[in-house]
Protein backbone atom coordinates (compact mmCIF):
# COMPACT_ATOMS: atom_id res chain seq x y z
CA UNK A 1 0.00 0.00 0.00
CA UNK A 2 2.31 2.57 0.95
CA UNK A 3 5.31 1.34 -1.40
CA UNK A 4 2.15 1.66 -4.21
CA UNK A 5 1.48 5.00 -2.78
CA UNK A 6 5.49 5.82 -3.11
CA UNK A 7 5.54 5.26 -6.58
CA UNK A 8 2.40 6.99 -7.71
CA UNK A 9 3.76 10.18 -6.42
CA UNK A 10 7.20 9.49 -7.96
CA UNK A 11 5.39 9.73 -11.19
CA UNK A 12 3.73 12.34 -10.77
CA UNK A 13 7.08 14.19 -10.14
CA UNK A 14 8.45 12.73 -12.87
CA UNK A 15 5.74 13.71 -14.97
CA UNK A 16 6.25 17.23 -14.12
CA UNK A 17 9.26 17.44 -14.69
CA UNK A 18 8.99 16.17 -18.47
CA UNK A 19 5.86 18.37 -18.94
CA UNK A 20 8.17 21.61 -17.36
CA UNK A 21 11.74 20.13 -19.98
CA UNK A 22 10.07 18.47 -23.08
CA UNK A 23 8.72 22.13 -24.59
CA UNK A 24 12.20 23.70 -24.16
CA UNK A 25 14.36 20.64 -25.23
CA UNK A 26 12.04 20.74 -28.35
CA UNK A 27 12.55 23.88 -29.02
CA UNK A 28 16.46 23.79 -28.40
CA UNK A 29 16.35 20.77 -31.04
CA UNK A 30 14.09 22.39 -33.75
CA UNK A 31 16.64 25.26 -33.67
CA UNK A 32 19.31 23.00 -35.44
CA UNK A 33 16.85 21.63 -37.72
CA UNK A 34 18.22 22.06 -41.56
CA UNK A 35 14.61 23.71 -42.82
CA UNK A 36 12.56 26.86 -42.46
CA UNK A 37 10.20 24.95 -41.14
CA UNK A 38 9.49 23.91 -37.32
CA UNK A 39 8.24 20.38 -36.58
CA UNK A 40 8.82 16.97 -37.46
CA UNK A 41 10.03 15.02 -38.87
CA UNK A 42 13.76 16.13 -38.78
CA UNK A 43 15.83 15.03 -41.72
CA UNK A 44 19.52 17.00 -41.67
CA UNK A 45 21.10 19.25 -38.79
CA UNK A 46 22.39 22.73 -39.14
CA UNK A 47 24.03 25.71 -37.28
CA UNK A 48 23.03 28.16 -39.84
CA UNK A 49 20.01 29.57 -37.72
CA UNK A 50 22.97 30.41 -34.91
CA UNK A 51 25.01 31.86 -37.46
CA UNK A 52 22.38 34.08 -38.97
CA UNK A 53 21.13 35.25 -35.39
CA UNK A 54 24.59 35.91 -33.63
CA UNK A 55 25.82 38.37 -36.86
CA UNK A 56 22.30 40.27 -36.87
CA UNK A 57 23.18 43.48 -35.26
CA UNK A 58 20.03 44.02 -33.97
CA UNK A 59 19.52 40.94 -32.01
CA UNK A 60 22.95 41.21 -30.65
CA UNK A 61 21.83 45.31 -29.75
CA UNK A 62 18.98 44.23 -28.24
CA UNK A 63 20.70 41.05 -26.17
CA UNK A 64 22.81 43.96 -24.69
CA UNK A 65 20.13 46.52 -24.36
CA UNK A 66 17.69 44.12 -22.18
CA UNK A 67 20.67 43.14 -20.28
CA UNK A 68 21.59 46.97 -19.46
CA UNK A 69 17.95 47.68 -18.31
CA UNK A 70 18.06 44.40 -16.29
CA UNK A 71 21.51 45.70 -14.20
CA UNK A 72 20.22 49.54 -13.53
CA UNK A 73 16.70 48.20 -12.52
CA UNK A 74 18.09 45.64 -10.54
CA UNK A 75 20.74 48.22 -8.62
CA UNK A 76 17.78 50.27 -7.69
CA UNK A 77 15.71 47.11 -6.55
CA UNK A 78 18.01 45.91 -4.31
CA UNK A 79 18.81 49.47 -3.02
CA UNK A 80 14.83 50.38 -2.25
CA UNK A 81 14.08 46.99 -1.31
CA UNK A 82 17.01 46.53 1.84
CA UNK A 83 15.99 50.19 3.16
CA UNK A 84 12.52 48.85 3.20
CA UNK A 85 13.41 45.65 5.00
CA UNK A 86 15.51 46.79 7.22
CA UNK A 87 12.80 49.17 8.81
CA UNK A 88 9.97 46.53 8.57
CA UNK A 89 11.63 43.87 10.04
CA UNK A 90 11.88 43.52 13.79
CA UNK A 91 10.22 46.95 14.42
CA UNK A 92 6.90 47.28 15.75
CA UNK A 93 5.67 51.28 14.70
CA UNK A 94 2.48 52.79 13.65
CA UNK A 95 0.97 51.92 9.99
CA UNK A 96 3.62 48.97 9.76
CA UNK A 97 0.96 46.69 8.55
CA UNK A 98 0.19 48.86 6.04
CA UNK A 99 3.23 49.76 5.18
CA UNK A 100 3.61 46.11 5.02
CA UNK A 101 0.65 45.57 1.98
CA UNK A 102 2.23 48.18 0.32
CA UNK A 103 5.11 47.19 -0.10
CA UNK A 104 4.17 43.45 -1.46
CA UNK A 105 1.07 45.14 -3.96
CA UNK A 106 3.28 45.78 -7.12
CA UNK A 107 4.52 41.66 -7.28
CA UNK A 108 0.42 40.87 -6.34
CA UNK A 109 -0.85 43.15 -9.06
CA UNK A 110 -1.50 41.36 -12.26
CA UNK A 111 0.52 41.72 -15.35
CA UNK A 112 -1.26 43.41 -17.49
CA UNK A 113 -2.92 46.16 -14.86
CA UNK A 114 0.68 46.60 -13.62
CA UNK A 115 1.41 47.37 -17.17
CA UNK A 116 -1.30 49.70 -17.61
CA UNK A 117 -1.06 51.41 -14.40
CA UNK A 118 2.70 52.27 -15.20
CA UNK A 119 1.99 53.20 -18.64
CA UNK A 120 -0.56 55.76 -17.50
CA UNK A 121 1.68 57.02 -14.38
CA UNK A 122 4.87 57.22 -17.15
CA UNK A 123 3.04 59.61 -19.11
CA UNK A 124 1.57 61.15 -16.12
CA UNK A 125 4.88 62.06 -14.84
CA UNK A 126 6.26 63.56 -18.28
CA UNK A 127 8.47 60.04 -18.77
CA UNK A 128 8.74 58.97 -22.35
CA UNK A 129 8.04 55.38 -22.97
CA UNK A 130 11.60 53.56 -23.71
CA UNK A 131 14.79 53.05 -21.71
CA UNK A 132 14.00 55.42 -18.99
CA UNK A 133 10.47 53.88 -18.33
CA UNK A 134 11.14 50.39 -18.69
CA UNK A 135 14.25 50.52 -16.12
CA UNK A 136 11.50 52.51 -13.45
CA UNK A 137 8.77 49.95 -14.19
CA UNK A 138 10.89 47.07 -13.94
CA UNK A 139 12.66 48.52 -10.53
CA UNK A 140 9.62 49.45 -8.86
CA UNK A 141 7.88 46.25 -9.93
CA UNK A 142 11.09 44.00 -8.54
CA UNK A 143 11.60 45.86 -5.07
CA UNK A 144 8.85 43.70 -3.21
CA UNK A 145 10.76 40.71 -3.98
CA UNK A 146 13.85 41.92 -2.20
CA UNK A 147 12.38 43.36 0.22
CA UNK A 148 10.98 39.36 1.12
CA UNK A 149 14.32 37.91 0.63
CA UNK A 150 15.89 40.30 3.17
CA UNK A 151 13.58 40.44 5.67
CA UNK A 152 13.55 36.65 5.86
CA UNK A 153 17.47 36.92 6.35
CA UNK A 154 17.28 39.51 8.56
CA UNK A 155 15.00 38.05 10.87
CA UNK A 156 17.47 35.27 11.52
CA UNK A 157 20.10 37.88 12.96
CA UNK A 158 20.72 37.67 16.48
CA UNK A 159 19.79 41.33 17.95
CA UNK A 160 23.32 40.35 20.25
CA UNK A 161 25.81 40.86 17.47
CA UNK A 162 24.87 43.99 16.97
CA UNK A 163 23.95 44.94 20.58
CA UNK A 164 28.12 43.97 20.77
CA UNK A 165 28.44 46.38 18.05
CA UNK A 166 26.82 49.16 19.90
CA UNK A 167 28.95 48.12 22.96
CA UNK A 168 32.14 47.96 21.53
CA UNK A 169 31.14 51.65 20.77
CA UNK A 170 30.00 51.66 16.63
CA UNK A 171 27.36 54.18 16.28
CA UNK A 172 24.03 52.71 14.29
CA UNK A 173 25.48 53.37 11.35
CA UNK A 174 28.65 51.44 11.44
CA UNK A 175 26.84 49.05 13.50
CA UNK A 176 24.48 48.75 10.14
CA UNK A 177 27.89 48.61 7.97
CA UNK A 178 30.00 46.19 9.23
CA UNK A 179 27.39 43.78 11.08
CA UNK A 180 24.01 43.83 9.50
CA UNK A 181 25.28 44.06 5.75
CA UNK A 182 27.46 41.61 5.57
CA UNK A 183 24.93 39.39 7.12
CA UNK A 184 22.95 39.91 4.27
CA UNK A 185 25.05 39.94 1.43
CA UNK A 186 24.17 35.91 0.52
CA UNK A 187 20.14 37.41 1.07
CA UNK A 188 20.95 40.87 -1.14
CA UNK A 189 22.80 38.62 -3.99
CA UNK A 190 20.26 36.19 -3.93
CA UNK A 191 17.29 38.60 -4.56
CA UNK A 192 19.45 40.47 -6.90
CA UNK A 193 19.74 37.55 -9.27
CA UNK A 194 16.29 37.04 -9.03
CA UNK A 195 15.89 40.48 -10.22
CA UNK A 196 17.98 40.44 -13.17
CA UNK A 197 15.98 37.15 -14.41
CA UNK A 198 12.28 38.81 -13.54
CA UNK A 199 13.46 42.14 -15.39
CA UNK A 200 15.56 40.45 -18.34
CA UNK A 201 11.94 38.00 -18.78
CA UNK A 202 9.86 40.67 -18.18
CA UNK A 203 7.66 40.97 -21.57
CA UNK A 204 3.90 43.03 -20.26
CA UNK A 205 6.22 45.97 -18.61
CA UNK A 206 8.71 46.28 -21.79
CA UNK A 207 5.81 45.69 -24.06
CA UNK A 208 4.07 48.54 -22.89
CA UNK A 209 6.68 50.85 -21.42
CA UNK A 210 9.02 50.32 -24.29
CA UNK A 211 9.59 52.83 -27.07
CA UNK A 212 10.69 51.48 -30.44
CA UNK A 213 13.53 49.52 -29.45
CA UNK A 214 12.45 46.23 -28.20
CA UNK A 215 13.95 43.94 -25.19
CA UNK A 216 14.20 40.65 -26.09
CA UNK A 217 11.34 39.48 -25.09
CA UNK A 218 9.46 41.79 -26.97
CA UNK A 219 11.30 41.20 -30.08
CA UNK A 220 10.96 37.63 -29.64
CA UNK A 221 7.12 38.43 -29.69
CA UNK A 222 6.84 40.54 -32.55
CA UNK A 223 8.79 37.93 -34.27
CA UNK A 224 6.59 35.16 -33.23
CA UNK A 225 3.05 37.37 -34.55
CA UNK A 226 4.96 37.03 -38.12
CA UNK A 227 4.93 32.96 -37.77
CA UNK A 228 7.62 30.58 -36.17
CA UNK A 229 10.89 30.44 -37.85
CA UNK A 230 13.81 28.55 -36.87
CA UNK A 231 15.68 31.94 -35.81
CA UNK A 232 13.75 32.84 -32.91
CA UNK A 233 14.65 29.21 -31.77
CA UNK A 234 17.89 30.38 -32.09
CA UNK A 235 17.26 33.46 -30.11
CA UNK A 236 15.20 32.03 -27.11
CA UNK A 237 17.62 28.99 -26.73
CA UNK A 238 20.68 31.65 -26.63
CA UNK A 239 18.37 33.48 -24.00
CA UNK A 240 17.59 30.35 -22.12
CA UNK A 241 20.84 29.34 -21.90
CA UNK A 242 22.00 32.59 -20.38
CA UNK A 243 19.10 32.62 -17.69
CA UNK A 244 19.49 29.39 -16.60
CA UNK A 245 22.58 29.27 -16.68
CA UNK A 246 22.76 32.74 -14.17
CA UNK A 247 19.84 30.80 -12.29
CA UNK A 248 21.61 27.97 -11.64
CA UNK A 249 25.07 29.64 -10.49
CA UNK A 250 23.12 31.92 -8.33
CA UNK A 251 21.71 28.74 -6.44
CA UNK A 252 25.06 26.96 -5.79
CA UNK A 253 26.16 30.78 -4.40
CA UNK A 254 23.49 31.13 -1.97
CA UNK A 255 23.50 27.54 -0.56
CA UNK A 256 27.54 27.84 -0.47
CA UNK A 257 26.43 30.87 1.38
CA UNK A 258 24.40 29.27 3.53
CA UNK A 259 26.26 26.39 4.54
CA UNK A 260 29.14 28.55 5.65
CA UNK A 261 26.93 30.54 7.89
CA UNK A 262 25.32 27.49 9.66
CA UNK A 263 28.72 26.42 10.78
CA UNK B 1 34.80 58.42 18.92
CA UNK B 2 35.15 55.38 21.06
CA UNK B 3 35.09 53.37 18.38
CA UNK B 4 38.20 54.00 16.78
CA UNK B 5 40.05 53.32 20.05
CA UNK B 6 38.65 49.94 21.05
CA UNK B 7 39.72 49.40 17.28
CA UNK B 8 43.09 50.05 17.94
CA UNK B 9 43.03 48.13 21.48
CA UNK B 10 41.58 44.90 19.43
CA UNK B 11 43.96 42.85 17.88
CA UNK B 12 41.73 40.20 16.82
CA UNK B 13 39.86 42.45 14.91
CA UNK B 14 43.08 42.17 12.11
CA UNK B 15 42.17 38.56 11.89
CA UNK B 16 38.77 38.50 10.54
CA UNK B 17 38.32 41.52 8.90
CA UNK B 18 41.95 41.59 7.17
CA UNK B 19 42.49 45.49 5.54
CA UNK B 20 39.39 47.01 6.17
CA UNK B 21 40.16 48.66 9.67
CA UNK B 22 42.16 50.83 8.61
CA UNK B 23 39.52 52.01 6.19
CA UNK B 24 36.56 52.05 8.81
CA UNK B 25 39.21 54.06 11.04
CA UNK B 26 39.24 56.64 8.87
CA UNK B 27 35.35 57.14 8.24
CA UNK B 28 34.89 57.20 11.55
CA UNK B 29 37.37 59.85 11.79
CA UNK B 30 35.96 61.60 8.78
CA UNK B 31 34.72 64.94 9.25
CA UNK B 32 31.72 65.14 6.94
CA UNK B 33 30.84 61.82 8.97
CA UNK B 34 30.97 62.78 12.17
CA UNK B 35 28.68 65.34 11.22
CA UNK B 36 26.76 63.53 9.42
CA UNK B 37 26.39 60.77 12.46
CA UNK B 38 25.98 63.99 14.67
CA UNK B 39 22.56 65.16 12.88
CA UNK B 40 21.06 61.48 12.14
CA UNK B 41 21.56 60.74 15.45
CA UNK B 42 20.43 63.22 18.09
CA UNK B 43 17.59 61.40 19.15
CA UNK B 44 15.72 57.79 18.44
CA UNK B 45 13.14 59.34 17.39
CA UNK B 46 15.02 61.34 14.25
CA UNK B 47 17.19 57.89 13.70
CA UNK B 48 13.74 56.98 13.01
CA UNK B 49 11.88 59.31 11.19
CA UNK B 50 15.32 59.50 8.54
CA UNK B 51 15.18 55.70 8.63
CA UNK B 52 11.11 56.12 7.55
CA UNK B 53 11.07 59.16 5.61
CA UNK B 54 12.56 57.29 2.08
CA UNK B 55 10.26 54.02 2.57
CA UNK B 56 7.04 55.82 2.92
CA UNK B 57 7.51 58.29 0.38
CA UNK B 58 8.68 55.62 -1.98
CA UNK B 59 5.72 53.17 -1.42
CA UNK B 60 3.33 56.28 -1.34
CA UNK B 61 4.64 57.76 -4.99
CA UNK B 62 5.67 54.49 -6.38
CA UNK B 63 3.66 51.16 -5.44
CA UNK B 64 0.89 53.19 -4.41
CA UNK B 65 0.83 56.27 -7.02
CA UNK B 66 0.51 53.93 -10.52
CA UNK B 67 -2.19 52.68 -8.87
CA UNK B 68 -4.50 55.89 -7.73
CA UNK B 69 -3.16 57.73 -10.64
CA UNK B 70 -5.20 54.69 -13.02
CA UNK B 71 -8.50 54.97 -11.11
CA UNK B 72 -8.09 58.57 -11.46
CA UNK B 73 -7.81 58.70 -15.19
CA UNK B 74 -10.40 55.59 -15.22
CA UNK B 75 -13.17 58.37 -13.78
CA UNK B 76 -12.22 61.28 -16.56
CA UNK B 77 -13.82 61.79 -19.57
CA UNK B 78 -10.78 62.43 -21.39
CA UNK B 79 -7.13 61.94 -21.15
CA UNK B 80 -4.37 63.28 -21.59
CA UNK B 81 -6.18 66.51 -20.71
CA UNK B 82 -6.06 68.87 -23.67
CA UNK B 83 -4.72 72.17 -22.19
CA UNK B 84 -7.27 74.82 -21.87
CA UNK B 85 -10.18 72.67 -21.31
CA UNK B 86 -11.90 71.29 -18.26
CA UNK B 87 -11.93 67.77 -17.76
CA UNK B 88 -15.22 66.60 -16.38
CA UNK B 89 -15.56 63.05 -13.71
CA UNK B 90 -17.88 61.02 -14.93
CA UNK B 91 -18.81 56.81 -14.84
CA UNK B 92 -19.10 56.69 -18.47
CA UNK B 93 -15.93 54.45 -19.03
CA UNK B 94 -17.65 51.71 -16.32
CA UNK B 95 -20.81 52.34 -17.91
CA UNK B 96 -19.38 51.08 -21.59
CA UNK B 97 -18.33 47.54 -19.69
CA UNK B 98 -21.81 47.07 -18.98
CA UNK B 99 -23.12 48.18 -22.16
CA UNK B 100 -21.56 45.75 -24.50
CA UNK B 101 -21.25 41.67 -24.54
CA UNK B 102 -18.03 41.74 -26.38
CA UNK B 103 -16.45 43.49 -23.44
CA UNK B 104 -18.20 41.60 -20.56
CA UNK B 105 -17.89 38.35 -22.36
CA UNK B 106 -13.97 38.05 -21.95
CA UNK B 107 -14.16 39.35 -18.89
CA UNK B 108 -16.20 36.24 -17.59
CA UNK B 109 -14.08 34.34 -19.61
CA UNK B 110 -11.03 35.26 -17.57
CA UNK B 111 -11.94 34.74 -14.68
CA UNK B 112 -12.98 31.56 -15.15
CA UNK B 113 -10.29 29.85 -17.05
CA UNK B 114 -8.25 31.57 -14.33
CA UNK B 115 -10.17 29.76 -11.75
CA UNK B 116 -9.72 26.25 -13.96
CA UNK B 117 -5.79 27.12 -14.64
CA UNK B 118 -5.79 27.70 -10.66
CA UNK B 119 -7.56 24.51 -9.88
CA UNK B 120 -5.82 22.32 -12.78
CA UNK B 121 -2.41 23.68 -11.46
CA UNK B 122 -3.29 22.34 -7.56
CA UNK B 123 -4.31 18.99 -8.54
CA UNK B 124 -0.67 18.63 -10.89
CA UNK B 125 0.94 20.11 -7.93
CA UNK B 126 -0.22 18.86 -4.57
CA UNK B 127 1.13 15.18 -5.08
CA UNK B 128 4.37 16.32 -6.36
CA UNK B 129 4.81 19.13 -3.27
CA UNK B 130 3.69 15.75 -1.03
CA UNK B 131 6.04 13.86 -2.62
CA UNK B 132 9.59 16.08 -2.23
CA UNK B 133 8.09 17.02 1.54
CA UNK B 134 7.39 13.46 2.19
CA UNK B 135 8.90 10.52 0.64
CA UNK B 136 12.14 12.35 -0.33
CA UNK B 137 15.35 12.45 1.88
CA UNK B 138 16.36 15.61 2.72
CA UNK B 139 19.68 15.39 0.51
CA UNK B 140 17.95 14.43 -3.05
CA UNK B 141 14.80 17.13 -1.64
CA UNK B 142 17.09 20.40 -2.57
CA UNK B 143 18.14 18.67 -5.96
CA UNK B 144 14.72 17.66 -7.22
CA UNK B 145 13.31 21.22 -6.58
CA UNK B 146 16.15 22.17 -8.35
CA UNK B 147 15.39 20.31 -11.49
CA UNK B 148 12.04 21.76 -11.28
CA UNK B 149 13.07 25.42 -10.50
CA UNK B 150 15.72 25.04 -13.85
CA UNK B 151 13.07 26.25 -16.48
CA UNK B 152 11.14 28.27 -13.99
CA UNK B 153 14.26 30.81 -14.64
CA UNK B 154 13.33 30.73 -18.25
CA UNK B 155 11.08 33.84 -19.67
CA UNK B 156 6.79 33.82 -20.20
CA UNK B 157 7.75 34.43 -24.27
CA UNK B 158 9.77 31.58 -24.55
CA UNK B 159 8.13 29.23 -22.61
CA UNK B 160 5.14 30.14 -24.51
CA UNK B 161 7.16 29.63 -27.34
CA UNK B 162 8.33 26.10 -26.49
CA UNK B 163 4.29 25.44 -26.10
CA UNK B 164 3.50 26.25 -29.28
CA UNK B 165 6.04 24.31 -30.94
CA UNK B 166 4.86 20.93 -28.86
CA UNK B 167 1.18 21.57 -29.30
CA UNK B 168 1.02 22.51 -33.39
CA UNK B 169 0.00 20.23 -35.62
CA UNK B 170 3.34 18.73 -36.96
CA UNK B 171 4.52 19.49 -33.25
CA UNK B 172 5.60 16.27 -31.17
CA UNK B 173 3.09 15.18 -29.45
CA UNK B 174 0.83 14.93 -32.78
CA UNK B 175 4.05 12.99 -33.98
CA UNK B 176 4.00 11.07 -30.75
CA UNK B 177 -0.18 10.23 -31.50
CA UNK B 178 0.44 9.38 -35.10
CA UNK B 179 3.52 6.74 -34.24
CA UNK B 180 1.39 5.03 -31.75
CA UNK B 181 -1.25 5.09 -34.14
CA UNK B 182 -4.11 6.59 -32.28
CA UNK B 183 -5.10 9.18 -34.92
CA UNK B 184 -4.61 9.14 -38.51
CA UNK B 185 -4.85 13.29 -39.13
CA UNK B 186 -3.66 15.42 -36.32
CA UNK B 187 -5.49 17.14 -33.70
CA UNK B 188 -5.83 21.16 -33.90
CA UNK B 189 -4.01 21.82 -29.81
CA UNK B 190 -3.15 25.15 -30.70
CA UNK B 191 -5.66 28.27 -30.28
CA UNK B 192 -8.03 26.92 -28.22
CA UNK B 193 -8.51 27.14 -24.73
CA UNK B 194 -6.62 23.99 -23.75
CA UNK B 195 -3.54 25.54 -25.37
CA UNK B 196 -3.88 28.19 -23.70
CA UNK B 197 -4.17 26.24 -20.05
CA UNK B 198 -0.94 24.01 -20.81
CA UNK B 199 0.91 27.39 -21.36
CA UNK B 200 -0.59 29.26 -18.47
CA UNK B 201 -0.33 25.97 -16.17
CA UNK B 202 3.30 25.53 -17.04
CA UNK B 203 4.04 29.33 -16.48
CA UNK B 204 2.68 29.52 -13.18
CA UNK B 205 2.86 25.52 -11.39
CA UNK B 206 6.27 26.95 -9.29
CA UNK B 207 4.36 29.76 -7.91
CA UNK B 208 1.94 26.72 -6.57
CA UNK B 209 4.49 24.20 -5.52
CA UNK B 210 6.49 26.48 -3.67
CA UNK B 211 3.82 27.14 -1.20
CA UNK B 212 2.70 23.50 -0.92
CA UNK B 213 6.37 22.70 -0.15
CA UNK B 214 6.48 24.86 2.10
CA UNK B 215 3.32 24.12 4.01
CA UNK B 216 3.88 20.44 3.70
CA UNK B 217 7.55 20.36 5.26
CA UNK B 218 6.31 21.85 8.33
CA UNK B 219 3.94 19.42 9.04
CA UNK B 220 5.45 16.81 11.77
CA UNK B 221 5.42 13.25 10.53
CA UNK B 222 4.57 12.71 13.90
CA UNK B 223 0.68 13.58 13.21
CA UNK B 224 0.43 11.29 10.65
CA UNK B 225 1.24 8.72 13.05
CA UNK B 226 -0.63 9.17 15.66
CA UNK B 227 -3.76 9.33 13.69
CA UNK B 228 -2.37 5.65 11.81
CA UNK B 229 -1.97 4.82 15.73
CA UNK B 230 -5.48 5.59 16.61
CA UNK B 231 -6.97 3.60 13.52
CA UNK B 232 -6.79 5.73 10.61
CA UNK B 233 -6.30 4.66 6.88
CA UNK B 234 -4.61 6.16 4.53
CA UNK B 235 -7.13 8.02 2.95
CA UNK B 236 -8.72 9.04 6.07
CA UNK B 237 -5.20 10.59 7.64
CA UNK B 238 -5.16 12.39 4.33
CA UNK B 239 -8.51 13.87 4.55
CA UNK B 240 -8.46 14.31 7.81
CA UNK B 241 -5.01 15.34 9.10
CA UNK B 242 -2.22 16.77 5.97
CA UNK B 243 -5.16 18.40 3.97
CA UNK B 244 -6.78 20.38 6.50
CA UNK B 245 -2.94 21.38 8.28
CA UNK B 246 -1.96 22.30 4.51
CA UNK B 247 -4.90 24.19 3.57
CA UNK B 248 -3.17 27.62 4.37
CA UNK B 249 -0.31 26.59 2.06
CA UNK B 250 -3.39 25.59 -0.71
CA UNK B 251 -4.81 29.10 0.31
CA UNK B 252 -1.72 31.26 -0.71
CA UNK B 253 -0.67 29.32 -3.10
CA UNK B 254 -4.06 29.37 -5.15
CA UNK B 255 -4.52 33.27 -4.47
CA UNK B 256 -1.28 33.99 -5.99
CA UNK B 257 -1.39 32.09 -9.08
CA UNK B 258 -5.39 33.23 -9.35
CA UNK B 259 -4.00 36.74 -9.72
CA UNK B 260 -0.94 36.23 -11.95
CA UNK B 261 -3.51 33.43 -14.25
CA UNK B 262 -5.55 36.65 -14.87
CA UNK B 263 -2.43 39.34 -15.63
CA UNK B 264 -1.32 36.93 -18.90
CA UNK B 265 -1.33 39.39 -21.85
CA UNK B 266 1.23 37.74 -24.48
CA UNK B 267 0.38 33.78 -23.49
CA UNK B 268 -3.29 34.15 -24.43
CA UNK B 269 -2.24 36.30 -27.85
CA UNK B 270 0.05 33.41 -28.65
CA UNK B 271 -1.84 30.66 -27.82
CA UNK B 272 -4.96 31.70 -27.60
CA UNK B 273 -7.96 31.81 -30.74
CA UNK B 274 -10.71 34.14 -31.15
CA UNK B 275 -12.84 32.35 -29.07
CA UNK B 276 -10.32 32.55 -26.24
CA UNK B 277 -10.05 36.26 -26.06
CA UNK B 278 -9.37 37.06 -22.69
CA UNK B 279 -9.94 40.75 -21.14
CA UNK B 280 -5.90 41.42 -21.10
CA UNK B 281 -6.52 41.47 -24.88
CA UNK B 282 -9.44 43.98 -24.48
CA UNK B 283 -7.74 46.35 -22.18
CA UNK B 284 -4.64 46.06 -24.08
CA UNK B 285 -6.47 47.05 -27.10
CA UNK B 286 -7.36 50.40 -25.76
CA UNK B 287 -4.04 51.28 -25.30
CA UNK B 288 -2.90 50.42 -29.00
CA UNK B 289 -4.96 52.92 -30.68
CA UNK B 290 -4.56 57.02 -30.03
CA UNK B 291 -5.07 58.57 -26.51
CA UNK B 292 -8.43 59.00 -26.02
CA UNK B 293 -9.37 55.63 -25.43
CA UNK B 294 -6.91 55.40 -21.78
CA UNK B 295 -9.44 56.11 -19.53
CA UNK B 296 -11.78 53.39 -20.56
CA UNK B 297 -8.77 51.18 -20.50
CA UNK B 298 -8.21 52.44 -17.14
CA UNK B 299 -11.60 51.87 -16.17
CA UNK B 300 -11.36 48.33 -17.42
CA UNK B 301 -8.07 47.41 -15.47
CA UNK B 302 -10.16 48.66 -12.42
CA UNK B 303 -12.87 46.80 -13.16
CA UNK B 304 -10.69 43.70 -13.71
CA UNK B 305 -8.40 44.30 -10.69
CA UNK B 306 -11.47 44.49 -8.70
CA UNK B 307 -13.10 41.27 -9.97
CA UNK B 308 -9.88 39.23 -8.96
CA UNK B 309 -9.41 40.86 -5.40
CA UNK B 310 -12.98 39.91 -5.03
CA UNK B 311 -13.00 36.70 -5.94
CA UNK B 312 -9.97 36.23 -4.31
CA UNK B 313 -11.05 37.77 -1.09
CA UNK B 314 -13.91 35.35 -0.92
CA UNK B 315 -12.03 32.46 -1.15
CA UNK B 316 -9.46 33.18 1.07
CA UNK B 317 -13.01 33.71 3.71
CA UNK B 318 -14.15 30.40 2.84
CA UNK B 319 -10.42 28.72 3.42
CA UNK B 320 -10.40 30.17 6.57
CA UNK B 321 -13.96 28.95 7.46
CA UNK B 322 -13.08 25.68 6.53
CA UNK B 323 -9.82 25.94 8.46
CA UNK B 324 -11.83 27.02 11.94
CA UNK B 325 -14.70 24.11 10.95
CA UNK B 326 -11.99 21.75 10.39
CA UNK B 327 -10.16 22.08 14.18
CA UNK B 328 -13.25 23.05 16.04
Amino acid sequence: MNRGNRVALACCYWALVVYVFVPLILMIVMGFKDSKFIGFPIQSWTLDWYAGVFSDAEVLYTFGYSVLIAVLSTLISVIVGTWIAVLLEGRKFWGRAVMFGLMVLPALVPGIISAIAFRIYARWLGIEPGIGAIIWAHAVHNVPFVSLVVMARLSTLPKSQIEAARDLGADALIAFMRVTLPYLVPAILGASVFCLLLSFDDFVRSFFLGGYEPTLPVLIFAMLRSGMSPEINAIATAALVLTAAIGIWAERFTRQNSKESQV
Amino acid sequence: MTYDASVQKDGDDSTTSGGSRPFWGRVVNWRPYQGLVAIVTVSPRRQFFILVAFPVLWLLTQHLGPMLQMLHVSLLDAYPVAPGTAHTFTFDNYMRFLGDRIFWQPFFRTLTFAAVFTFCTLIITYPVAYFLARHVSRKNRMLMLLLLLIPFWVGEIVRTYAIMILLGNTGAVNQVLKWVGLIDRPIPFMYTSFSMGVGIVYLTALYMLLPLYSALEKLPKSYNEAAADLGAGAWTRFRRVTLPLTLEGISSGCTLVFLISTGFYATPVLLGGPSTTVFAETIAGFFHVAGDEWPTGAAFAVIMFAGALAITGVFQRLMKALRKGDTA
